[in-house]
């Protein structure tokens, strides 16, 4: 029973991981084909002989279009930078939450879950109405005389930035608060005790132990926003390059299955090997 | 008290919380080179006016000063004291080389002092082995002396120690009481001690002060404390006590009598006490200065007589609760000098029991 109850989410990534990357994997190597589905298929029985096809060009595809790299390396420096603002941004508001009184930190706490609430679409079709020329956004600052003219917020990458910024952030925020909270207050009444300014005490107790919540909260950020799709699509301008865009074209657009597939066993692969390296290198720091 | 600039003054120090008095009016001077213990149950404010003095909390009113300086308004770690906390506070990202620098670093000491002064350290609490362990993989008495280290390593005027020896067990205890004292007295640093174990502060202190609610109610050496009580309260917190209500009958210049209904006749006393006659007063006698006999015996001044209603033998000391004639039951001790002696005395059997006037301690009502 026991056995069981551990093999579960086993059996879960399974079925809905490892059994759609198999797939995904497949498909990778197959040549592209007019047909449904639109590959061929991997192994063929013609006269006494099975053939097993191999397409292997599909990655050297990847490798020799620069618009694969371009995509990838984009893909990867929005989400990083992304990532480092959600935690700049969040690391104080996980930390005055932890420090609120408890009744408030209940309220804190509800408020950053709360636009879990609304639909993740509708929210970032709110912000278009908000960055819009004719938007809130233009229409205060020109009331207010800031600017004569409307800015171009929308279909930037700064409004991409801001999208994945603010969809994520939540996921920042929880992993810290829950780090943070608890953190023993004994230790940094010790360290002022010592001799530690607040500034020293923050850089030499609460950031370190703060570290486990820092990583966990950044990678909860940083790999849906390497994939993320739908913010560059209704944010973002022509000039924003991302992978999620280019799997989508490759897959809808020229409805290239095996070129599609590819491109997201690399971006699962790019991912993957960062993570797993973090975790050995976590792994060996705790033995 | 005669000192005219103690290392410490506590002036008139009251800490409020709300309508609380969680310190109350406490004014109390500690020497260079003092091991003084703070004494009292949880919420007697000893923890509160501790906090006061490392700068984690500020009074209401009066004056902290340290070494003749003032310390309102100046912040924990600007203070020349440092803390040993309850829980030991040790950072566990760190090893304990890293836990016992960190003070030191942050006084701009250069590495290689501190290298020499860590180890210094390192030696006085018996670590040396252990330099590059991180706080978890210590035991519980490992951990603690970490945290001594770590105080004492930037030398403060005062050390300030939070149930030092609250997390060992009790034999573990006892062992690093003599130490803690031994450490104390090598460096000459100043301690203050919070402490709820009685038997703790009577073995550490040079001077003890008993707290309740928020008042510093004796101070005094252990011996003054535990000889002479001034109220019934510390009578009562050090140690245990028989108390007697009665009324004085007599106090003239050379012996004063007291009739106590609860000990069945006069108490004498043998010198003069504090009181006038008619006055309700309570006589605290010790259990350890009662001894048990079959008969009355010539060589006590006051004797009781009684039935014995139980007997805990203890190992070294057996305990007698003997219920007097009177109805009250009253505590004996006797060391177990010889093996059988306990078996001469029975749970049922009637005994006698006498005591000195000279030991008896006349408290007010």
């Amino acid at each position: 029973m026991r056995r069981l109850v551990a093999a579960l989410p086993l059996m879960w990534l399974g079925l809905f991981f490892l059994v759609p990357f198999l797939v995904l994997l497949r498909i990778s190597v197959s040549e592209p084909a007019i047909a449904q589905p639109p590959y061929l298929p991997l192994f063929e029985w013609a006269d006494g002989l099975l053939t097993m096809t191999l397409n292997l060009g599909n990655y050297i595809f990847l490798a020799e279009d620069p618009l694969y790299l371009f995509s990838y390396l984009s893909s990867l420096k929005i989400a990083a930078v992304s990532t480092l603002i959600a935690l700049l941004l969040g690391y104080p508001m996980a930390y005055a939450i932890a420090r609120a009184p408890t009744g408030r930190r209940n309220l804190l706490l509800m408020l950053v879950i709360l636009p879990f609430w609304t639909s993740f679409l509708l929210r970032v079709y709110a912000w278009i109405g908000l960055l819009k020329a004719n938007g809130l956004v233009n229409n205060v600052l020109l009331w207010l005389g800031v600017i004569d003219q409307p800015l171009v917020i929308l279909q930037t990458d700064f409004a991409v930035y801001l999208g994945i910024v603010y969809t994520y952030l939540p996921f920042m925020i929880l992993p810290l608060y829950a780090t943070l909270s608890k953190m023993d207050g004994d230790l940094l009444e010790a360290a002022a005790d010592l001799g530690a300014r607040p500034a020293v005490t923050f850089l030499t107790v609460t950031l370190p132990l703060s570290m486990p919540g820092v990583l966990a909260g950044s990678m909860l950020v940083f790999i849906p926003a390497v994939g993320e799709y739908v913010i560059p699509a209704l944010l973002g301008g022509p000039g924003t390059l991302m992978i999620g865009s280019v799997l989508w074209n490759e897959f809808f657009l020229n409805r290239d299955w095996p070129v599609a597939a590819a491109v997201a066993i690399v971006m699962v692969l790019v991912l993957a090997l960062p993570i797993t390296l973090l975790r050995r290198i976590q792994a060996q720091e705790e033995s | 008290m005669t000192d005219p600039q103690p290392l410490l003054r506590i002036d008139s120090v009251t800490r409020t919380f709300g309508d609380v008095y969680a310190v109350d009016d406490v004014s109390l001077d500690i020497r260079q080179g003092e091991l003084f213990c703070l004494l009292g149950g949880s919420g007697s404010g000893k923890s509160t006016l501790l906090r006061m003095l490392s700068g984690f909390d500020a009074p209401s009113r009066g004056r902290i000063v340290i070494d003749g300086q003032d310390m309102a308004g100046v912040p924990p770690h600007r203070r020349d004291t440092n803390m040993m906390f309850q829980s030991y506070a040790l950072f566990p990202h760190m090893t304990v080389e890293r836990n016992i620098a960190y003070g030191l670093r942050r006084a701009g000491i250069g590495r290689a002092e501190t290298v020499v002064r860590v180890r210094e350290m390192l030696e006085l609490v018996q670590l040396d082995k252990l330099a590059g362990r991180k706080p978890d993989q210590l035991s519980g008495g490992q951990r603690q002396r970490v945290a001594l280290a770590r105080a004492l390593a930037r030398r403060p005027k005062l050390l300030l120690l939070d149930e030092p020896l609250g997390a060992l067990d009790k034999k573990l205890r006892e062992e690093t009481q003599l130490e803690l004292k031994k450490i104390q007295e090598t460096l000459g640093i100043t301690f203050i001690v919070v402490t709820h174990d009685q038997e703790e502060a009577m073995t550490l202190a040079d001077r003890m002060g008993v707290m309740q609610e928020g008042r510093i109610v004796q101070v005094g050496t252990p011996r003054e404390i535990y000889e002479f009580p001034r109220s019934r309260f510390v009578a009562g917190f050090i140690g245990t006590v028989n108390l007697f209500d009665g009324t004085i009958t007599q106090d003239r210049d050379t012996d004063a009598v007291i009739d106590s209904p609860q000990a069945g006749g006069p108490i004498r006393i043998p010198h003069a006490i504090t009181g006038t006659v008619g006055q309700s007063v309570t006589v605290a006698l010790r259990p350890e200065k009662l001894v048990i006999g079959r008969a009355p015996s010539e060589a006590h001044d006051n004797h009781l007589s009684g039935q014995i209603r139980d007997i805990v033998y203890q190992g070294g000391l057996s305990v007698f609760h003997v219920t007097l004639d009177t109805g009250m039951t009253v505590r004996v001790t006797r060391t177990n000098r010889v093996r059988d002696e306990g078996a001469a005395i029975a749970a049922g059997d009637r005994v006698a029991l006498g005591f000195s006037g000279q030991s008896v301690v006349v408290l007010p009502s």
